[in-house]
């Protein structure tokens, strides 16, 4: 894997001087505003009074949502959960039952909050003792389980189809700005992780487990409240979703699909970034919004091939491309043209899109 | 209960998902990929398997060869275009490559082949030997044969021959294998060919026995998965191990009293999770494709 600006920042190579850091530290502040201006500029889409175009926004933060919940286990702590999607339909169920007995809407998200980081720490005890695909296996072994098991029980309904009372079409809005404020929240979450000793650690046990292990981590633990906290913007998501779409079974909120989509996303935008996880997101779901509705019937290999041309040509994202560009160079002195900095950029970006081949 | 012909369809069932994984198995072992387009190509075979039956009049099993030889060059152009420039990245970028490799194959067959359910109907489809009240169909047993023996050649050919032991060097370490004159390059394409043409294999078998469409593709994906991790990933046998598993759990499962169909795949994942959480490396699995 090439340089990451973590490691980069500590390899001794590299000569810091203290105007340089300053401006790589002052970064995740810069993150969180773009991240937060553009969920600010999304969340005037009601005021057009489109309700296609509504709908198409909702899925879309929300599907942001799901990979910034993601991020966590899998971009931080570096562990390939492929089941994420469990939380998701666990918090769909949760809200479905509650809605159904009577109960308000915002207890539902508190029992499906609940609900589903409980269940994240008892399945993240055993299967965090994994690693590597064993550990990506066992999460989609999971979440593939929990939802055949909900249809075969017919839980909340006769396959697991269940239906609520549908919110009023005034209300409709009101789940997009949810899904927004779940986002926004989920990226202020994520500055501050980043920032806070707890996040270094999870970083660190991403780079090198028993070198982080040998510091004195207990990486155990830490992965446990990693997969906790991924659980919980995803299960809420999941809530939000149960009520919006008024009626779901377990093919739709257990769709193995999510689980690879949420990892897509947030890989595009850069795993482990503050703000990959949100621009992948919107990028890649507005993208194969477009495609669908073009009315053109090779819309899905047109994404699969931009999947496969985005992993071939960005394989850490597209933050992380900007971030090895942007990075100072070690030209820098009197010789410092703007010529030598654009050939440097351009330098950098082949040896960005070559690291991995062959 | 009639035991005999829950065993036939046991063994004969697990023959297919021997097949089925195999190929998974060799390329995930091998080169640490996770090929998430496996259904894909098996859909490919079967496709090919059905092509050559209908407009050509080959005989189904013939067409497991065609299937090998179509899928063979497929999976060496995959490869050689597409994952050896990512080979290095972290297993999560092969993993999205290849999801994006099942969306574009599965959508172009959709385009050539409509989204129609078909299936191949031989002359000899519903003969079978009958011994008493169990019956023994015969083209499915000839799927068994076939299955164990490409598990057995890919063995032979992997612990047999120069190019065979080249493939198992790459796969325990690339770098020595390279400083010993392997070339890396070839050598993954190679392997990812053997991979898809015994995707190949299996698609063929699967248009003989099941209808199938497109949109099927991803399940098969899933059960190589699961097999794959049921068996480990030693050996070709261990696929093979763990394809008869994945049928035990299949067939014999639901006659149990109170549990009933519905929860085949309750338990298959379940005891999926369980088997990686007690042992990793499945059952006949060893820490390196050797």
């Amino acid at each position: 894997m090439a340089i990451t600006p973590e490691a980069n920042a500590t390899s001794p190579g590299s000569k810091p001087s203290l105007p340089k850091e300053s401006r790589a530290s002052r970064m995740w502040l810069w993150n969180t505003i773009i991240g937060l201006v553009l969920l600010a500029i999304i969340s005037i889409i009601p005021l057009f009074n489109d309700p296609a175009m509504l709908h198409t926004w909702t899925l879309i933060v929300m599907f942001c949502v799901l990979a910034q919940g993601w991020n966590f286990i899998g971009g931080f702590v570096g562990y390939a959960a492929f089941g994420n999607v469990v939380f998701f339909g666990l918090g769909s169920y949760a809200v479905g039952i509650m809605l159904n007995s009577g109960k308000p809407f915002w207890l539902g998200l508190l029992v499906a909050l609940v609900i589903a980081v409980l269940f994240a720490f008892l399945v993240g005890l055993p299967i965090l003792r994994l690693r590597g695909h064993y550990f990506a296996i066992a999460t989609l072994g999971v979440a593939v389980a929990v939802g055949e098991l909900v249809a075969a029980r017919d839980i909340g309904g006769s396959g697991g189809l269940l239906s609520v009372h549908p919110p009023t079409l005034a209300e409709l809005p009101l789940f997009f700005y949810g899904f927004v404020g779940l986002s926004a929240i989920t990226l202020v979450g994520t500055a501050v992780l980043s920032r806070s000793k707890f996040g270094y650690a999870l970083v660190a046990i991403r780079e090198n487990e028993q070198a982080a292990e040998a510091m004195g981590i207990a990486s155990y633990w830490y992965k446990v409240a990693a997969f906790m906290l991924s659980a919980a913007p995803t299960a809420i998501a999941g809530g939000l979703y149960a009520y919006w779409a008024t009626g779901f079974d377990p093919t739709t909120v257990f769709d193995v699909s999510y689980s690879v989509e949420m990892v897509l996303l947030a890989f595009l935008g850069g795993a482990g970034t503050i703000l990959g996880p949100l621009l992948g997101g919107i990028a890649f779901e507005y993208m194969s919004y477009q495609f669908s509705v073009s009315g053109f019937t090779l819309h899905n290999s047109l994404l699969g091939l931009s999947i496969i041309i985005v992993t071939i040509f960005l394989p850490q994202g597209f933050i992380r491309l900007v971030q090895e560009v942007m990075r100072p160079t070690s030209l820098a002195g009197a010789d410092d043209s703007y010529w030598l900095r654009i050939r440097e950029g351009l330098r950098r970006v082949q040896r960005f899109i070559a690291s991995n081949g062959v | 209960m009639d035991y005999g012909q829950i065993i036939v369809n046991w063994l004969l069932l697990g023959g297919f998902y021997a097949a089925v994984a195999v190929g998974f198995s060799l390329i995930w072992g091998i080169m640490n990929i996770v090929n998430l387009a496996q259904g894909a190509l098996i859909i490919v075979g079967a496709y090919v398997a059905y092509v050559a039956f209908t407009k050509f009049h080959i005989d189904p099993f013939i067409g497991i060869i065609v299937s090998m030889a179509v899928l063979f060059i497929i999976g060496w152009v995959i490869q050689y275009v597409a994952i050896n420039r990512v080979i290095r990245a972290p297993f999560l970028v092969t993993f999205m490559l290849t999801f994006g490799l099942d969306l574009l194959i599965i959508d172009l067959v959709q385009l050539f082949f409509t989204t129609d359910l078909r299936s191949i109907n031989t002359s000899y489809g519903g003969a079978g030997l009958q011994l008493g009240p169990t019956r023994i169909p015969y083209d499915r047993v000839g799927i068994l044969l076939v299955a164990v023996l490409l598990t057995w050649g890919l063995n032979e050919f992997l612990s047999r021959t120069r190019t065979g032991n080249a493939i198992l060097a790459t796969g325990m370490d690339r770098d020595a294998a390279r400083l010993m004159g392997v070339n890396i390059a070839r050598i993954y394409a190679l392997t990812f060919a053997i991979g898809a043409a015994l995707a190949g294999a299996a698609g063929a078998m699967l248009a003989q026995v099941y209808p199938f469409a497109p949109s099927d593709a991803n399940t098969y994906t899933l059960d190589a998965f699961v097999i794959v991790v049921l068996g480990g990933l030693g050996t070709p046998w261990a696929a093979l191990a763990g394809g008869m598993l994945f049928a035990l759990a299949e067939t014999v499962l639901p006659l149990i009293p109170g549990v009933g169909p519905g929860y085949e795949n309750v338990i298959a994942f379940g005891v999926l999770v369980l088997v990686l959480i007690v042992r990793p490396t499945g059952l006949l699995g060893k820490a390196f494709y050797a």
